[in-house]
């Protein structure tokens, strides 16, 4: 193998495929990167077995080839090179791959391309074509309340299912709930139910950032596997296979009280709240109250044993009866991180769910079990 | 309404029991360490005595007898200088284990007469039994009658005083000691209070006194003529508030549990060295539960829970763990405990335990996170309990896991 790149597309292109490679590794390739020549252009692929990111970068092929060597060390080392061009050499039948770049000379340790883990690009199955920016957006709705233990594997994913048109994204962690739609442009030659790792999601979801390329979600038949393709990347990521838990009567049809707020002002208070709450029992206390139709309020409230408390209180439209519940603040903070605009709080009783709607959205809803407490 | 004016528990008030009639009763254990010691030496009856956290040089006076009070023997005060003043008194150091049994039994015949129970120490506490007359009569009743059941059930006494506030309960039933019961109608406080020394007003401590000795004040009574604002214009603020006391005026209700404890447990002496794991598991089991209850009267939860045990002669060890949830359900609480017990016990090879103890500590806003899909009713179960408890005794309710299996013969 033998090709010239750019030293700015090599060290881009490591960056993106080190988000796959293993932190702790048990198979030596999944701590690699894969540098192979493929369709004129240089391509880069690293796995950690569950998740498989490949990219391709501009290169000027003089010698067809592939090999692998130790991702952190050959990133570390093109970072560190100047803006220039990197020739990638390696002698058949040798083990070791030169880098010259600059006056700069080096030579890595190199495995046989022949060993590293294959993973297949899915051809069959399903295709789903996706829009980055309400793709991204329902990614990062859903992805923080996914469970991070593993005692029930299901909800480390995200549930992904179409009906016509619409693909639904969920997660729970058991005490919380987010449901997002996306409207396709059309709908799936035929429906599917899968779950997808919550962390490939977030990848994804880095690795789209602003950009406005379409990006193409496919299933393979067997609904094991999951690509996701962007211009010049795609994800492969293994499915988790069981059966997502029934949500949808989770969520509450009705509501005795509906509080619609400023998301910035309740952020806010919910901020100051936590400087409280944290040295405690992490509790944030809500009371609702509407003034016979005049504005109502909202206030939040922290306390903390032998620390001190805190009462703020902030403008609400508050539709209903009067009503308190109290949420665990990280629960509380992460809804409102995903939020901006207004939203609406619904509530039934103190001890059941509180459900956030984005106002003005009928495309997201968060469901978020209270904390039992004394009031 | 805001939560925040309320720091504490609830528990139950007398605030709404503002009709003022004398159903506030404060009861005083006479002497409690000294009596005790008395109960088990009584040879020493009669005689001066003291009763001290340490006879050396660095301890102090924890309760002294009456006989020694007249050589000028005082609580507090330094052993050395007791011994100075009464060197014939007998000299004993204190077993708090000894008198804890004594005290609980006193603050449980307190209970059984009205929840409403204050507790000002081992020794000492506030009853309003406003409510409780229909079933055991009018307040000077019931304080004869706690006076009886301490003499019968402890064997030492106690004064009491009855009134319509904890301040001049609290000077009638130092005025009735020892061994009295001083009752003051409604209305009749200014005037109970009148000829009593300055020092007998319970915010009035030496220094006090002699600013107001200054002023010619040398009786509660001087105290209430005073004009207001030449106490003000030498003790502040603080000068309106003498001259409430001084006529008997004191709004502070009786209040019920036992404030923001830093930690809660409990713990059993076995009578007989105990090697049954099924005894020891369920012994254990009735701790939880009773930890559990106290945790809920205070709207506590606890990080950490501990385990104790004790091995003859007195070999003791802890074993504390903090599960990533505070513990607050006696389930939850047992689970912990029973962990730290097994292991606990058989790295020690599983010899007979003298005391076994559980406590939480580390306590915290009670706040229990539910599932999604999930209702209240195991806090619902726990609130009752612990309702029951309160009002009935720790051993009203119990699991059935608290009585250990009983081994069935063969046939």
């Amino acid at each position: 193998m033998k090709v010239q790149v750019l030293q700015e597309n090599l060290q881009r292109g490591l960056s993106i495929v080190g988000r796959a490679v293993a932190t702790r590794s048990t198979h030596p390739m999944t701590a690699n990167v894969l540098l192979q020549t493929n369709q004129g252009r240089l391509k880069l692929v690293a796995t950690d077995l569950d998740i498989s990111i490949s990219t391709w970068i501009g290169a000027k092929i003089d010698e067809e080839g592939a090999t692998t060597v130790q991702a952190r060390l050959i990133s570390d080392f093109v970072a560190s090179l100047p803006p220039a061009t990197v020739n990638l050499e390696i002698p058949d039948r040798s083990r070791q791959l030169k880098l010259e770049c600059a006056r700069n000379e080096a030579s890595m340790s190199a495995m046989d391309a022949e060993d590293f883990p294959l993973v297949k690009s899915i051809e069959d199955g399903v295709r789903i074509q996706l829009e980055p920016k309400a793709f991204r957006r329902a990614i990062e709705r859903v992805e923080f309340a996914a469970a991070n233990d593993d005692s029930r594997p299901v909800l480390t994913g995200i549930h992904f299912k179409t009906e016509g048109p619409r693909l639904t994204l969920a997660s729970a962690d058991g005490f919380r709930l987010a449901v997002a739609d996306i409207t396709l442009g059309a709908a799936p030659s035929e429906s599917i139910e899968v779950i997808v790792p919550a962390r490939a999601l977030r990848e994804v979801a880095r690795l789209v950032g602003d950009s406005n390329e379409p990006i193409e979600m496919r299933v393979n038949t067997a609904r094991s596997q999951v690509l996701f393709s962007l211009t010049d990347t795609e994800m492969v990521a293994q499915l988790i296979q069981g059966t997502f838990p029934n949500y949808s009567q989770l969520i509450p049809a009705q509501y005795n009280t509906r509080c619609i707020v400023d998301v910035d002002e309740f952020k806010r208070e919910t901020r100051i709240a936590a400087i409280f709450a944290r040295d405690g029992s992490g509790i944030i206390r809500l009371q609702m109250q509407s003034s016979n139709g005049q504005a109502g309020q909202l206030t939040i409230s922290a306390r903390a044993d032998e620390v001190g408390d805190n009462e703020g209180r902030i403008d609400a439209a508050v539709e209903g009866d009067a009503a308190k519940i109290a949420f665990n603040m990280r629960y509380l903070q992460d809804v409102l991180g995903a939020l901006s605009g207004k939203v609406a709080l619904e509530t039934t009783s103190p001890s059941s769910q509180g459900v956030f709607r984005p106002e003005g959205e009928s495309d997201y809803v968060h469901v978020v079990m209270p904390m039992f407490v004394q009031w | 309404m805001s939560h925040l004016g309320k720091r504490w528990p609830r528990g139950y008030t007398s605030e709404h029991m503002s009709d003022r009639r004398a159903t506030v009763i404060h009861v005083d254990l006479d002497a409690f360490f000294v009596s005790m010691e008395l109960l088990r030496r009584p040879e020493l009856r009669g005689k001066p005595v003291v009763v001290a956290g340490g006879l050396g040089s660095r301890g102090v006076v924890n309760t002294c007898s009456y006989e020694a009070r007249a050589f000028g023997v005082r609580s507090a005060m330094p052993v050395g200088r007791a011994r100075q003043l009464c060197p014939q008194a007998a000299f004993l150091e204190s077993d708090y284990h000894y008198y804890s049994g004594a005290s609980k039994a006193f603050h449980a015949i307190l209970r059984d007469y009205t929840p409403l129970v204050e507790p000002a120490g081992a020794d000492e506490a506030y009853l309003d039994v406003a409510g409780s007359e229909l079933l055991f009569g009018d307040a000077p009743a019931i304080a004869a009658t706690i006076r009886q059941r301490v003499r019968d059930e402890i064997g030492i006494t106690a004064s009491a005083g009855v009134s319509v506030n904890k301040l001049v309960s609290k000077v009638a039933s130092d005025a009735g000691k020892p061994d009295g019961l001083v009752a003051v109608a409604a209305g009749e406080e200014a005037a109970f209070f009148a000829p009593r020394p300055i020092r007998e007003l319970p915010m009035v401590g030496p220094k006090t006194a002699a600013a107001l000795a200054g002023l010619g004040i040398r009786t509660i009574g001087d105290l209430a003529a005073a004009p207001v604002p030449a106490l003000e214009s030498r003790f502040g603020r603080q000068g309106r508030e003498l001259h409430e006391r001084a006529l008997g005026v004191y709004d502070a209700p009786v209040l019920s549990g036992h404030g923001p404890n830093k930690s809660i447990s409990r713990e059993t002496t076995f009578e007989a060295d105990e090697p049954s794991r099924d005894v020891l598991r369920a012994v254990l089991r009735g701790q939880a539960e009773r930890v559990a209850s106290d945790l809920a009267s205070q709207e506590r939860a606890g990080r950490t829970v501990t385990l104790k045990l004790r091995f003859p002669p007195f070999e003791t060890l802890s074993r504390s763990h903090s599960p990533g949830q505070p513990v607050a359900l006696a389930d939850d609480v047992f689970a912990e405990a029973v962990a730290l017990f097994e292991r606990a016990w058989a790295e020690n090879g599983c010899r007979p335990v003298r005391l076994i103890g559980l406590g939480v500590t580390n306590l915290q806003e009670r706040g229990r996170q539910l599932r999604l899909g999930e209702g209240i009713e195991s806090d619902r179960l726990a609130e009752a309990m612990a309702a029951v408890r309160e009002r009935f005794g720790d051993d009203a309710v119990r699991r059935a896991a608290e009585i250990p299996a009983r081994r069935h013969d063969s046939f």
